[in-house]
């Protein structure tokens, strides 16, 4: 009995790391099957990373709060300490914002006298949902968020994402209950833009760094230092005319922008729920259609 | 004789500790901590964890854990699936193998051994990644991630000690 017992260890130890070093190396490749799978962008995949997303966020979500807690904590501490400069500073630049405002409601009402006498159509109204960020790319691959709202709240791929600053990004994947927005800067980030002043469409390329590259000017554009970058509302995905960022250098053909967004404090963002009459349907944009014609 | 049940269940729960600690590791990196710049190079809390359990407690990290555990990160990060578990497989697999060489000498050993294992994986994620996207990614935040890894690695080693101490003395 002890030694069939015996004998049995000695077929099972090895019969185990036999196992062992079987799983390790099929396992590996199924890794390397799954990044090839992945670049094939098949829908399984997708469907897998929402469900799981889903399932994760709401534990992201309480996991983010103390962290919320004790940065504004911090910040108020920090606040106190230039109280009085920041009351100084913050009541000039109401004077001057309050000169501000009179210009611009009386450019308001001369615009919309023109828009009248012209007949021109308005563009459909923007309806902002706001969702909190649960989460970021942690990792030095890609610029991503993860925001804890989904398909139920009426976000939708694609649909433009706004801080209090400007342009984020787009709506990349979204579940149920959460999103993942694709940030400006990712390598994969492509947004049809315009230059303020000059009128000059091109595309704004995300390339991994904090500046993305403006691409595909036309030829003769004359861009410098300072000037403003605004969406351009081609491609009927985005609204026009949401402010992104400035040209911050410009070296032998390459244009690199400063984005507004100040990527470190994005807490909540609004994901702009647009879509134009007659370009979206029902199916891929519910509930908008109605809500949007109320301008028109 | 058999062991009692709740003695098996207490056995269960506490061998699977290594993977649940390193789960939230997962999830606390994807926690956005507000600070400029820092979620492009948070530390990869969690190929320390994996590489640290795969050392002293190789049977409670194993293969298919490490797998899913690369899994949960990748979905989590928004990175191609598959790129996580091939390089803390990788890790687990270095690590496993070299346990005689760490196990038992002093801490600067292990720390020693997590620059080599982390170097190289981190470089290779890189040139893995490259090729996924087809373009030259930029490797400064590799390598700043790479530099706040080991350098918190000595505090992460320290609790991961703690818990390898009291709770998991007798598995």
């Amino acid at each position: 009995m002890a030694l069939s017992q015996g004998t049995a260890w000695k077929f099972a130890l090895p019969l185990k790391v036999v196992f062992q070093r079987f799983a390790f190396l099929s396992l590996i490749c199924v890794s390397v099957a799954l990044l090839v799978l992945g670049k094939a962008d098949l829908v399984i995949l997708e469907r897998v990373r929402t469900i799981s997303t889903d399932a994760l966020t709401p534990i992201l979500g309480t996991l983010s709060q103390p962290v919320n807690a004790l940065n504004k904590g911090i910040e108020r501490v920090k606040e106190l300490a230039t109280l009085v400069e920041e009351n100084e500073k913050l009541r000039r630049e109401n004077e001057r914002l309050i000169r501000w405002q009179a210009v611009s409601r009386k450019l308001d009402q001369e615009n919309e006298y023109y828009q009248r006498l012209l007949n021109a159509l308005t563009d459909p109204l923007v309806l902002p949902i706001t969702a909190r960020v649960v989460g970021d790319s942690g990792g030095p691959f890609v610029r991503t968020l993860l925001l804890g709202a989904g398909t139920r709240d009426g976000i939708r791929v694609g649909q433009a994402v706004v801080g209090p600053l400007g342009l984020v990004g787009r709506i990349a994947e979204v579940g149920r209950k959460s999103s993942r927005v694709l940030l400006l800067t990712d390598l994969n980030s492509r947004i049809p833009v315009i230059l303020q002043k000059s009128r000059h469409k091109g595309i704004l390329v995300g390339d991994n760094s904090a500046t993305p590259k403006l691409e595909y000017l036309p030829i003769n554009a004359q861009v410098s230092p300072g000037d403003r970058v605004v969406t351009s509302g081609d491609g009927a995905m985005l609204p026009a005319g949401r402010p992104i960022g400035i040209v911050s250098s410009v070296s032998d053909g390459q244009v690199q922008i400063q984005t507004f967004a100040d990527w470190a404090k994005l807490e909540f963002v609004s994901v702009l729920r647009y879509d134009l009459p007659g370009l979206t349907d029902r199916a891929t944009n519910p509930g908008d259609l109605g809500e949007s014609q109320l301008s028109n | 004789m058999t062991p009692s049940i709740s003695y098996q269940v207490d056995q269960i729960l506490r061998g699977s500790i290594p993977f649940w600690l390193t789960f939230f590791l997962a999830l606390l990196s994807v926690v956005p901590m507000r600070i400029e710049g820092f979620a492009i190079v948070t530390p990869s809390l969690v190929t320390i964890s994996v590489f640290y359990w795969s050392l002293h407690r190789p049977n409670l990290m194993s293969a298919p854990i490490v797998f899913l555990l690369g899994l949960i990160s990748d979905i989590l990060t928004g990175v191609p699936m598959g790129l996580s578990p091939l390089i803390l497989l990788l890790v687990h697999g270095i690590s496993a193998s070299q346990r005689l060489v760490f196990v038992g000498r002093a801490f600067i050993v292990t720390w020693w051994g997590f620059l080599l294992v982390g170097a190289g994986v981190a470089f290779l994620s890189w040139i893995i990644a490259c090729l996924y996207s087809l373009s030259i990614l930029p490797i400064l935040p590799v390598l700043m991630q790479f530099v706040l890894s080991m350098l918190v690695f000595p505090l992460c080693a320290w609790c991961f000690g703690f818990v390898q101490n009291s709770l998991l003395r007798h598995i």
